[in-house]
Order: C-alpha cells, then sequence, then structure tokens
C-alpha cells in the first residue's frame, strides 16, 4: 500500500458534507484500507463508511500487530473517529491517479475562482 | 511533647512526634483530649455493642411492610407522586373544559361541523377524552395558522361564523354535481342575509371562530370573498382593463387551495396556485406589495362580478358595522355591469360558468384540505425535492455540470466503475476517453437522446431552483442594533475566517529570496517553474476541452448558433492549448526546448495522449516532428543509454521515465505516424540521420522503439501497396543513409549482457531493419550481430526449455526477416 492519505489539516473545508476528500475516500467503500491511528495502532479492515468528519467505519479488521494489542484481537468492526487518524493506508489499485490529479485541479480551479 | 495521650498513645513517638506541629499554641489552651485526630478517642465502641446475630428488631426499626403501617413513614421524597395529583386535577380541568366546548359546538348548525377543523376533531362525540397520549398540543389548532384579523383593518370575526353556517347548500361532505353547484350559487345570490345568525352565534374562544376560517369549505366562499376585493384592488393593474377580472377564479383557487397561508401571508400569492381556467392570460402571479389594510381602494376596484357582487351579500351585511366600503364597491359595480354590451355580458356569463365548474372541482378536492399545516407542507416539500436532487446525482445524466463541478473524482470514478449501464451516453465515453485510455476499455454504444419526460424536466427545474437558492446571497453578518459589532456567520462552506492576512501578488517572490537564488540561472527566459506552470496550464485547458467536448450535441445534428458558439469556443481553447504546449517556441542550440523539458515531467508525458486527441493532424505532425528532432535531447534517452556487455546501469528513476514514455507518448506517435504516408516518414528517417546522433539515439530503449516504429510503418506502406515509386525510391535512399551512420552503433545496442533477458526490443528492432533492408546490408547486420546471435543460441542451450524457447523465438524474429531461422545454426 503505497499510498497515504493525512486527514487534512486545513480548517477551511472541514466538515464540509460535499467535501471532495470525503467523496474520494466514499470511492474507496468496500475497499480494505489501513488506519493508522494517533495512538500508533494500525487497524486494517473492509471501509464500510466516511462522513464528512473522516470519521471511519470498519469491518472484519485486523489489527496489523496483533501480539502488542491483544485487546482487540477479539474486535470484528469498529467506528474511528476521525480526529484520531494520523494516517489512511489507500490501496493502491482502487484509486484512479489521473482522475484524482485531474480532481485535484478542478477543485484549485475552484478554489481560485471562489477567491477571486 | 511529652504528652501521653489517654489512650496509650505516645505522642512523642517517632514519625509522629517530631512533626511540626502548627497547633501546638492553640492546643496548650485547651484540652488536648479535644484532639480529633485520634481514633481512639473518637471511637465510642458502639460498633462493639451491636448484636449483629438477630435482626428481629428490623420491622421496629423500618417499619413493618406487612401490617399497613407503611402510612407512619413520610413521602417526602415521592415526587412524582405530588405532581401527580397536580396533573390529574389540571386533566380534569382539561376535560371539563374540552366538554363544555363540545357543547357549545354541537349547538351549532351541522353543516359547519363537517369541515369544522380538519382535524381530529370528533363533534358528535362528546365523550371525554382517552387518556393522554402525549400527542394532543398536535391535535389542537397550531396557534401560528391564528389569523391576526387586525392586519386586515377589519373585525371580521363575528362576521365570519355566521357566513360559513349561513350556506345551508352545503351539507356535509357529499358530492355536488355541477348542476348542484349552480343552483346552489343561484340561490346564494337571491338569498338575503340569514336573519336567526346573530341568535345562533354564541361567544366563543377564539380559536373556535378562526376554525371556521380555516376550513376549506364553500360556506366559507363569501368570506374569501370579502377578503379578496381588499387584496386585489392593491395592484394598481387590475384597475386598467376589464379582462383583469378574470383573474379571480384563479386567485380563488388559491385562496381555496392555502387558505391558511393566504389569510396568514397577504401580501404573497401561493405559487402554485393553478392558472385561471379563461383563455384570457392574467397577471396574477404579479405580487401585491402594499399593505391590505387599505380598504377605500375597493372603490377603484371596476372590475367585480355581479355574482361575486351578490355573493358577497351576506358577509357584507354581517361586516357592515366594519366595512362600510364594500356596500359602495358593490353599487359602482353593479352600475358598471349596467353599462356592459351584450356580447361582455355573455362572457361574463361564460367565464361564470367555468369558474363554477372550477370552484366545484375545488370544493371535490378540498375535503381533506387543512390536514397539514404550512411547516408540514413544507417539510415535505423540503424532502422531495432533496430527493429531486440527489436523484439526479448521476454525471451521466444531462445537465449535472453542477454535481461534477463539486466533486469531479466521486461522479466520474463511480460513473467508470458502474460498469455496463442500460444506455451509456456520450458523457460516459468521453470520461471512458479520458480515464480509461490505458486499459482500453473503450465503451461504444449509440448516443441516447430519449424523449425527455415530464420527470426529467421537473428535475432540472428543481435543479434549476435549487441552483438559484444557493447563488442567492446570504445574510453573512448580524448587525444588532445598537451593538458596536458585527456577528459574522460561518458555515461548513464558508467558516469564520479567523486570520486575515493579505500578502500582495507581486511580492511573492521578493518575499522569498532564498528560492530566487536557488533557481538555476542557466535558464533564461524558461526556468523550472515555467514548464510545470505551462503543464498545469495544458491541463486546465484540456479539461475545459473535455467539457465542452461532453456538452457538444452530436456533430450530425442541425447545425444552429450554439453548435457554432461552441465550435469557436473550442478552437479558442486549441489556440490556447497549443501556446501552452509551447511547440512554436524558436529552438535554439543551447536551451533545452520547452516543449522538450514539457516532456521531461511525469505529468508532462502523462498529458501527451489526452492533448492530442484534441489537436489537429498538423498540430500532431507538428509535435512528431519535435520530438524527432530533440529525440537526443529527451530525459528517456540523454543518460540512458546501455552498453552492450555491460551490466544495465540505469536508475530506478530512469527507468520510471521510460516505461511511462512508452505507455503514454509513444502509443500516440505510433498511431500518429500510422496515419502518415511514406513522404512524412522519409522525412522522418531523415531528420533522425541528419539532426540526432543516432549513436546515442539507437543504444536507448526508446530511440530503438521510435526507430523501428519507423521502419516498420515503412514496410507496411511498401506491403500495402500505397507507396509510390518515386516516394518509395527516396525511403530507400534515406535507409541506406540512415543504415550505414547506424553500422558501427549495431553491436553496441544491446542491453547489458546476454543473460540479462531484456533485449527483446533489439530483435524486433533487427528484425525491422533486416525485412528493409538490401541483401548487402542484410550481410552487414548479420556480421554486426553475429556474436550475439551465437551468444542467445548458446545460452538457450543451457537454460531450461521454456526459457531457452522465449530466447530463441525473440532472436528468430530476427531472423526470419532475413530468411533465416535459429533452427539452421544447430
Amino acid at each position: 500500500m503505497p499510498d497515504m492519505a493525512e486527514p487534512r489539516k486545513s480548517s477551511s473545508t472541514y466538515g464540509r458534507d460535499d467535501d471532495p476528500l470525503t467523496y474520494f475516500f466514499k470511492t474507496l467503500i468496500d475497499h480494505e484500507v489501513t488506519v493508522e491511528l494517533k495512538n500508533d495502532i494500525q487497524i486494517r479492515g473492509t471501509l464500510k463508511s466516511v462522513d464528512q468528519y473522516l470519521n471511519i467505519k470498519l469491518d472484519d479488521i485486523q489489527v496489523v500487530e496483533e501480539l502488542k494489542y491483544p485487546h482487540l484481537s477479539s474486535v470484528k468492526n469498529v467506528f474511528i473517529r476521525g480526529s484520531v487518524v494520523r494516517y489512511v493506508h489507500l490501496p493502491a489499485a482502487a484509486v484512479d491517479v489521473p482522475l484524482l490529479e485531474d480532481a485535484t485541479r478542478r477543485e484549485a480551479a475552484n478554489q481560485a475562482g471562489k477567491g477571486k | 511533647m511529652s504528652n501521653v495521650d489517654p489512650a496509650g498513645h505516645n505522642q512523642s513517638a517517632p514519625g509522629f512526634g517530631q512533626a511540626y506541629d502548627p497547633f501546638a499554641d492553640l492546643r496548650d489552651n485547651h484540652d488536648y483530649t479535644d484532639e480529633a485526630l485520634d481514633f481512639e478517642d473518637t471511637y465510642d465502641g458502639l460498633g462493639d455493642q451491636l448484636d449483629e446475630t438477630d435482626d428481629a428488631f428490623n420491622d421496629d426499626t423500618f417499619g413493618d411492610t406487612t401490617a399497613g403501617a407503611s402510612g407512619a413513614v413520610g413521602k417526602d421524597f415521592d415526587f412524582f407522586g405530588a405532581t401527580a395529583k397536580i396533573t390529574n386535577a389540571m386533566e380534569e380541568e382539561h376535560q371539563r373544559f374540552s366538554l363544555q366546548q363540545k357543547t357549545s359546538r354541537t349547538v351549532r348548525p351541522h353543516a359547519a361541523q363537517d369541515y369544522n377543523t380538519g382535524y381530529s376533531y370528533q363533534p358528535t362525540q362528546p365523550a371525554p377524552k382517552p387518556a393522554r397520549t402525549g400527542y394532543e398540543k398536535y391535535k389542537e389548532e397550531p396557534t401560528e395558522l391564528q389569523i391576526d384579523a387586525s392586519i386586515w383593518g377589519v373585525a371580521p370575526k363575528k362576521a365570519a361564523t355566521p357566513a360559513a353556517v349561513s350556506q345551508p347548500v352545503v351539507t356535509g361532505r357529499k358530492m355536488m354535481s355541477l348542476e348542484e353547484v349552480e343552483a346552489a350559487m343561484r340561490a346564494e345570490a337571491k338569498q338575503t342575509p340569514p336573519v336567526p345568525l346573530t341568535s345562533q352565534f354564541q361567544p366563543q374562544p377564539q380559536y373556535h371562530v378562526q376554525e371556521l376560517q380555516a376550513a376549506v369549505e364553500p360556506g366559507l366562499y363569501p368570506r374569501q370573498e370579502q377578503l379578496d376585493p381588499i387584496r386585489q384592488p392593491i395592484d394598481g393593474r387590475h384597475q386598467r382593463g376589464f379582462q383583469t377580472d378574470y383573474q379571480q377564479p384563479g386567485a380563488q383557487g388559491a385562496t381555496h387551495g392555502h387558505p391558511i397561508t393566504i389569510l396568514q401571508r397577504p401580501s404573497r400569492h401561493s405559487p402554485s396556485a393553478p392558472g385561471p381556467a379563461t383563455a384570457i392570460p392574467s397577471p396574477m402571479s404579479q405580487p401585491q406589495q402594499t399593505p391590505p389594510n387599505v380598504p377605500t381602494q375597493i372603490l377603484q376596484n371596476p372590475n367585480r362580478l355581479p355574482a361575486d357582487a351578490t355573493r358577497m351579500t351576506a358577509p357584507i351585511h354581517l361586516s357592515q358595522k366594519s366595512q362600510n366600503s364594500i356596500p359602495r364597491a358593490l353599487t359602482q359595480k353593479q352600475n358598471q355591469l349596467s353599462e356592459l354590451s351584450e356580447r361582455e355580458k355573455a362572457a361574463f356569463v361564460e367565464a361564470e360558468a367555468r369558474r363554477a365548474k372550477r370552484n366545484h372541482k375545488i370544493h371535490l378536492m378540498s375535503g381533506n384540505n387543512g390536514l397539514m399545516t404550512p411547516q408540514d407542507k413544507s417539510f415535505i416539500t423540503r424532502i422531495q425535492l432533496q430527493q429531486l436532487v440527489s436523484a439526479t446525482g448521476d454525471p451521466s445524466e444531462q445537465g449535472n455540470e453542477a454535481a461534477l463541478a463539486e466533486d469531479f473524482y466521486y461522479q466520474v470514478l463511480s460513473s467508470l466503475r458502474a460498469g455496463q449501464r442500460p444506455n451509456p451516453n456520450q458523457p460516459l465515453n468521453n470520461f471512458a476517453q479520458t480515464y480509461l485510455f490505458q486499459t482500453g476499455t473503450r465503451r461504444g454504444g449509440p448516443r441516447h437522446h430519449g424523449p425527455q419526460n415530464h420527470v426529467q424536466r421537473m428535475e432540472q427545474q428543481v435543479q434549476r431552483a435549487v441552483e438559484a437558492a444557493k447563488n442567492k446571497p446570504k445574510n453573512k453578518q448580524l448587525v444588532i442594533e445598537g451593538s458596536l459589532g458585527k456577528i459574522s456567520f460561518s458555515n461548513a462552506k464558508t467558516p469564520k475566517p479567523l486570520l486575515n492576512i493579505k500578502r500582495p501578488e507581486s511580492g511573492t517572490d521578493s518575499n522569498r529570496p532564498a528560492s530566487g537564488q536557488r533557481t538555476q540561472p542557466a535558464s533564461k527566459g524558461h526556468d523550472k517553474k515555467d514548464t510545470l506552470r505551462d503543464i498545469e496550464n495544458v491541463y486546465l485547458t484540456l479539461m475545459k476541452m473535455e467539457d465542452l467536448t461532453r456538452s457538444m450535441p452530436p456533430p450530425n445534428g442541425p447545425a444552429d448558433q450554439n453548435i457554432a458558439d461552441k465550435q469557436d469556443e473550442f478552437n479558442k481553447l486549441n489556440e490556447q492549448l497549443w501556446s501552452h504546449l509551447r511547440v512554436h517556441d524558436p529552438i535554439s542550440s543551447t536551451i533545452v526546448h520547452p516543449f522538450i523539458s514539457f516532456i521531461s515531467y511525469p505529468k508532462g508525458k502523462r498529458a501527451v495522449p489526452r492533448v492530442f486527441r484534441y489537436l489537429s493532424p498538423t498540430q500532431r505532425t507538428t509535435i512528431l516532428t519535435m520530438i524527432i528532432i530533440h529525440l537526443d535531447q529527451l530525459d528517456v534517452i540523454r543518460g540512458a543509454q546501455v552498453q552492450t556487455g555491460e551490466p544495465i546501469s540505469l536508475d530506478a528513476a530512469t527507468r520510471e521515465r521510460i516505461e511511462l514514455f512508452s505507455l503514454a507518448v509513444m502509443p500516440s506517435l505510433f498511431q500518429l505516424l500510422n496515419e502518415c504516408d511514406l513522404d512524412i516518414v522519409t522525412g522522418v528517417l531523415g531528420l533522425i540521420t541528419q539532426n540526432v546522433n543516432v549513436d546515442l539515439v539507437a543504444r536507448t530503449r526508446i530511440g530503438v522503439s521510435m526507430l523501428t516504429m519507423i521502419l516498420s510503418r515503412a514496410e507496411l506502406i511498401k506491403q500495402a501497396g500505397q507507396a509510390s515509386e518515386q516516394s518509395w525510391q527516396q525511403w530507400v535512399a534515406t535507409f541506406n543513409i540512415f543504415f550505414n551512420t547506424l553500422e558501427p552503433t549495431l553491436h553496441n545496442i544491446f542491453p547489458g549482457t546476454i543473460t540479462s533477458n531484456e533485449d527483446i526490443y533489439v530483435w524486433q528492432f533487427l528484425a525491422a531493419i533486416g525485412i528493409g533492408a538490401s541483401p548487402d546490408e542484410q550481410q552487414r547486420l548479420v556480421f554486426a550481430v553475429k556474436d550475439r546471435v551465437m551468444g542467445t543460441v548458446g545460452l538457450a542451450k543451457t537454460l531450461p526449455p521454456d526459457m531457452a524457447k522465449g530466447r530463441l523465438d525473440n532472436v528468430n524474429l530476427f531472423m526470419r526477416s532475413i530468411g533465416l531461422d535459429v533452427e539452421l545454426l544447430n
């Protein structure tokens, strides 16, 4: 999983319902992702849903370092609050990079258009 | 501190005595037995006396529940019970009250009853209310529905109730035929004000009256009429002509449909009011802005229908106290009627009949009126709107550019992933072309423009409405009167700006001198930044062109202005694209050409196939020429040379670049070359021979592929018989020069050693040369690569059969092109 998406820090887009980032994650629904939390736990599971705060619901989870966190070995699905996510490791095959680049360009152009 | 505790504890013992005692002074004045810190001192020993073995006296302590002695226990804690007492009392009160109301209602004639509220009220059941459900509030008339009669400048309450009551025609919810309605109206017209009304009327709580007003029934009709003349003349235009009177049915329909709304907000027409039944256009949707409390203006309304006027008699008589002006209006109208010609009268009658029909329909539909409050209605409307809007969230639908703009990635990706759909139409095709070109899953299919049904039209309308609402400027700030500051709202889309830093646009470079120094001064005029900016501009232009193409109607459709405009725009964008590509910048020997640095970036390379789709053939050929001329300056050729016999020493980045180039750029060039005729192919080969370091080029993978491409194209043209004798001679001449230039390099073009199995493209190249070469050249060719051929064949003998076969097949590519086979070597 070479790609990483960092939760955005900028407050200007935070909480937007129609956030492109939210929609980007929505395209990953039903794909396997690894969520790295700010307390270093890495959870791999099937992305079930995501909302505008990047709260994440994972199914069929597995903790990457299971020996280190035995208390999570019996957990099957989790809801992760968006604010505790450090990284989401994306499945590279599920990301259309040229399309994503274009989408980013469009968004940037939109923002620039609004800023003027 | 030599005190000895009476309990025997020695305070001077280590750990206690040495501690500083801040209360030592105080304690000196007191008996030291007061010290509370000593447990022994405070413990009274009562616990020891407790008889814990026997609970026999628990009843004495806690009260005997079996003996019913609980009454002795206080009930201070019973908050619920205390509340319940009061609640019960209130409920009783409530029931008594509602019973009174019911009796008072039952006194009233039954005509009013069925329509009374439209809510759950059952006048014939004076039974006590069932147990409280908690929903009583909702059943009661919502307070905001109450009409503030004062805004009309009238006091119609007393008048209205009898008005409703006074229509004996409308009994119950019985369906009425047209004849009945007409009969009723005729009867109405003749009717004198009902006498017993006042006696019937009983003073009641105010909201009963209003319920009656709110209830929609023909009995209320005169009441509406009474309101209408007040509203109508407000609009000055109504006074202009006779025909404006036909507005009345429409307006009335509106008032019937939404009586409550209109009574509440007299200054606004319900937008959903059905149009007038007459063919005469009427300005019924004109907003009425002036406040309605100007009863004298009624005098100026000359357009009252006689029937209206006569039907108005009942309310008029009843409301004379408050509205003296109406009779005057009435007389005026009657005068006017007598002035009308026969034809106009006929028109009147006709209009009246139509209106009666309409009113009848409205009446039929009005049975369930009032079931929903305006809030309910708007709530449901919002739900419907939302669903309509979200239902259109598919980029393949027409008019969905807004959604695309909102979130391009999601929309396009989901449409691409959606796979086969019932009727894939143009937009998807376009996306597929743009983003699926690598996988080749291009989707065809006829463009499908089915007839737009009304649902789609509705969706579009709704969307427009939603857009308009979106674009409407909202109040961004709240200025409270008398306050010194403003409160700015923030929402999700426009968060409250916490920092407002303005950076001068021009000062960006001077503010960051460090970065300015870092850029190489060598590249005058066109540096890395410019190139990157060009690439981005190319992409932006590309996206605009793609958007435009998507909205472009089918090319064989009728030519109209719209298409011409779009074509113009397309051409303009094409020019823009072309200038951003910088292909026409002057070629200089010292600086790398802007276009070459353009495609030295990965994203520049990736842009090429997309750019090619929007360029004219001439422009494409220009690009091909540009690349060919600068072939040895390309990043995938410069520094990517291999040396036969040495291990391949390309770093990962270069390999990646080469990979990308052959994936993104080569197919476009290949396709272009396959459309060229032999003259261009010859010219391209000539350019390479004359302008480019062939040795350098031929020792790179991309260079070899390029040459293979050119040579094989020429061979194909020849085999297809498309080449004229003259141009073929030209080609042969060019080829000979090329072969001579290439020959010294031939033994050096193999990458790595024999064992590094990466030389298939070289064998392809050799095959392409071999086919086109003369027997003499073929011989020289074999001589040049003999060692490699023998080496590979020898290696193949040591390899497992399947691997060996692969190697030998590669060699055979070449061998067969010159009429040989590796089998001959064994």
